[in-house]
């Protein structure tokens, strides 16, 4: 690092290594609420195998994973628990949003439906469908990989952020 | 083939055999308690419906305790209960599903209650309609007289309204983004 705090050859080098790792690494969080729960979980077994991306660790813990998984109507009386359990991930955490529910409320343009998880809490990667093929899901992950080795995450961004400022350079 | 005509199963021709039932409990129910049946509309031809039977809101405990108890009746299930808004003065219809698992039949009471009236509660004769009751107050605002806990059931705690009245707004989002807060009486 250099004295003004830019990051030098080794420090960019470093955080190239770790993004490839955290890339290939990403454990989901299943938030399967309705049918899009279903879908995801056809994409996680042997047919579709998400594993092959790394993202075979299956976590029913927040503060175990990486990537929240949101598959499925959110309901008014659902959204503080979504936004506690996105709380309880540990930095860097990413968003899948599955399906037209979790998207935009899908069909569901009434009183008790949250319309669209990005309302609450920032969202990385939407899957269109209702349901989401498997194929869409593992195109979403693989654009979730490409985004997470350049950096352009939403909570790598706010890290980013937060470092220039402080100006403590990289990781 | 006319598809409209009631397919026979084993059992018989099931409508007529309903229909005989039904139209002799009513005249049971009409001896039995006279004014306080209010209204009694009986299946059109089309095999669909069930008879619907009005009751006046005080006696409702004593009819239902009735159907449910003597043998000619024996509605011994409670399948749901329900309201409508029907914006008339009285305003809501509280509508009992009831069946009945030896005559494998059902029927339908209702009681007509205006609003911030109270129905008396049927939790003394079906333990199961406590959440039911709990329902239809917390998506219509009907209070039941004598309800051991008469809480919201679905809706958060902090919701303002009612949402299956008519006047509430198909639309009207309330959004919380912390979690509701935990009564303490359930902790005990």
């Amino acid at each position: 690092m250099g004295k003004d705090g830019s990051g030098g050859f080794f420090t960019t080098k470093l955080d190239a290594l770790v993004n490839w790792g955290r890339k290939n690494s990403v454990w989901p969080m299943p938030f399967g609420t309705s049918c899009c729960g279903i879908e995801m979980m056809a994409s996680l077994c042997s047919d579709y195998d998400m594993s092959r991306f790394g993202a075979e660790v299956v976590r029913f813990s927040p503060r175990q994973s990486d990537l929240l998984i949101v598959a499925g109507i959110i309901n008014l009386k659902m959204a503080p628990v979504l936004k506690t359990v996105y709380d309880q991930m540990s930095d860097p955490k990413y968003v899948m949003s599955f399906g037209a529910c979790a998207s935009s409320g899908g069909i569901f343009n009434v009183y008790s439906v949250l319309q669209g998880i990005d309302t609450m809490i920032p969202v990385d990667v939407y899957v269109p469908g209702c349901p989401p093929a498997p194929e869409g899901v593992i195109h979403a992950l693989m654009r979730l990989q490409e985004m997470i080795a350049k950096g352009e995450t939403h909570s790598q961004r706010k890290l980013a952020e937060h470092q220039k400022q402080q100006k403590i350079g990289h990781l | 083939m006319d598809i409209r005509n009631p397919i026979p199963t084993n059992g018989g021709d099931w409508l007529a055999r309903f229909q005989e039932i039904w139209k002799k409990q009513v005249e049971i129910l009409q001896q039995k308690f006279g004014d306080t049946i209010e209204e009694v509309r009986m299946p059109p031809h089309a095999p669909t419906d069930v008879p619907v039977i009005f009751v006046k809101k005080d006696q409702i405990v004593e009819v239902m305790n009735f159907v449910k108890t003597s043998p000619e009746f024996d509605y011994n299930f409670l399948a749901d209960i329900t309201a409508t808004d029907e914006e008339s003065d009285p305003r809501f219809e509280v509508v009992y599903q009831l069946f009945s698992y030896t005559n494998k039949n059902r029927i339908r009471f209702k009681v007509r209650v205006s609003e911030g009236d109270e129905v008396p509660t049927l939790v003394s004769v079906w333990t199961g309609a406590n959440w039911a009751e709990r329902e239809v107050f917390d998506m219509f605002g009907v209070r039941f007289k004598g309800h051991p806990d008469l809480r919201r059931i679905l809706m958060d705690v902090r919701w303002q309204g009612h949402p299956l009245r008519k006047d509430y707004p198909l639309r009207g989002y309330q959004l919380f983004t912390e979690a509701e807060p935990v009564d303490p009486g359930l902790l005990e």
